[in-house]
């Protein structure tokens, strides 16, 4: 389940609920704050593709602007690359870990 | 995007292979409100020099960006009394904020409104309280603090009426023993999945004799201690299923004159309020620490870790006795626990070989 109220035309940062680090090259979201996540000892990790969409969203570019960079960065169709950025972000969106400008 | 438990974590097995500190203790303050009989730490909540000598804020977060960078991410903020630190709140923030699991030993006499609504925004991993006494006149025959008791449990309340995860544990003395059942109901009425006690006390991180001579005479016989592990049917339960992981010939190692065979500095360090490196907690072995002052923790974990471990004995006593125990599994026996109690790496202590030894006939007949 996404977060229907992420479009192309939202802009996105990190929530300050979250904490982003990286270890060994892979990059992981420790829950900083309550509400996050459904334990308290849970941790989440970004395949690849994951890991360069949040390292674009900056709460100052749309998410149609990330999926132009996305787009001479990744093989796939823009509506592939539109379609899977969506649903990573609705579901960041939604456990709360990024936050709409 | 995966979500996993921290256990689950795939990169385990590779940051344990590449010799990374996945977790760290930070005793903020060696400080405590309490005055305890057993305690190997504890300075007067007073004490201007201790105080004086503790981390800055800034200095533990130094110290915690150094970690972080090493792939740390657990961190066990301890004392002392860790809350008698008037910058706690910034303190644990912080380190939560550096991406670490923070978990927090406390002794609950301290906690106010403000800490549960800290934790309840900002969760730790855990929280553990040791229980003293089930009653006001043994838990402060242990505290030695008037009105510690009324404290404890109006902090415990706090918690548990806000349903923070706390973790309730207990250490078995002579000034408890007879209250030792009890502690126990205590503790499982409170927790569901999670009691237990520590029945073996070793001395003193500053080796102050007349401390250490009180900590002797709180020391249970070897009888006591296996009379209260088998009382506990589950964890005399478990002692006997993993006899073969704890009485094994394989264990002993005969050849070898390597000291450590322990886990320190394996995965995890410690520092000390006054920013002291160790490789474990009771480490403090001339020689086996460092501190972070005047040395990078990268440094240290990259140097003085390797060389530790790596000392030998030249002790043919320990060569033909500790180093050859197929029952060390059960014994307070360690080079750090050698040392706070003979000055020695490879000292022999009679009293841990006794409890070992009582406790491995226990197991083995039941």
């Amino acid at each position: 389940m996404t977060d229907p109220n992420v479009t192309l035309q939202t802009i996105c940062a990190p929530s300050e609920d979250v904490v982003a680090r990286v270890i060994e090259d892979e990059l992981i979201i420790v829950p900083l704050a309550s509400g996050i996540g459904d334990a308290d000892d849970e941790l989440y990790t970004l395949n690849p593709t994951g890991q360069a969409i949040w390292q674009k969203l900056n709460g100052a570019r749309t998410l149609a602007q990330i999926a132009d960079e996305l787009a001479g960065e990744f093989d796939g169709t823009r509506a592939d690359i539109e379609r899977d950025m969506l649903g990573m972000v609705g579901e960041l969106a939604r456990r709360k870990m990024v936050v709409a400008q | 995007m995966t979500q996993l438990e921290i256990q689950q974590f795939p990169l385990w097995d590779k940051l344990k292979a590449k010799r990374v500190p996945l977790s760290f203790d930070l005793e903020i303050t060696a400080r405590c409100n309490n005055d305890c009989r057993h305690c190997y730490i504890n300075l007067p909540a007073n004490d201007a020099n201790a105080r004086a000598r503790e981390l800055t804020r800034d200095e533990i977060f130094d110290i915690a960006d150094q970690a972080a960078q090493l792939g740390a991410l657990w961190c066990l903020v301890t004392g002392g009394e860790p809350l008698l630190r008037d910058d706690f709140t910034d303190i644990y923030l912080g380190l939560k904020r550096k991406g670490l699991f923070v978990s927090v030993f406390t002794n609950a006499t301290t906690i106010r409104p403000e800490h549960v609504a800290l934790f309840k925004k900002y969760p730790p991993r855990d929280i553990e309280v040791t229980i003293y006494g089930s009653t006001r006149e043994t838990y402060e025959r242990v505290t030695r603090k008037p009105g510690s008791f009324a404290a404890f449990t109006r902090g415990l309340d706090l918690l548990f009426d806000a349903g923070v995860n706390v973790r309730l544990k207990a250490m078995a003395l002579r000034s408890n023993l007879a209250d030792m059942e009890a502690i126990a109901a205590f503790g499982r009425a409170r927790t569901k999945d999670f009691y237990r006690f520590d029945p073996q006390l070793h001395l003193r991180f500053d080796g102050d004799p007349v401390r250490n001579e009180e900590i002797r005479q709180e020391r249970l016989t070897p009888t006591e201690i296996v009379a209260l592990e088998r009382a506990d049917e589950k964890r005399f339960g478990a002692l006997v299923a993993g006899e073969d992981k704890l009485i094994n010939a394989e264990f002993n190692h005969v050849g070898c004159d390597h000291l450590f065979h322990c886990g320190a500095g394996n995965g995890s360090f410690n520092i000390s309020y006054d920013g002291t490196f160790r490789l474990c907690s009771s480490l403090w072995a001339h020689g086996a620490t460092v501190n972070l002052r005047a040395t990078r923790l990268r440094d240290a974990w990259a140097t003085l870790v390797p060389r530790v471990r790596d000392l030998r004995s030249r002790d043919p006593e320990f060569l033909a006795t500790c180093r050859q125990c197929p029952i060390v599994n059960l014994c307070l026996h360690c080079p750090a626990h050698a040392h706070l109690e003979t000055g020695a790496l490879d000292g022999a202590t009679p009293y841990f070989c006794a409890v070992a030894h009582a406790r491995a006939a226990a197991i083995q007949n039941d």
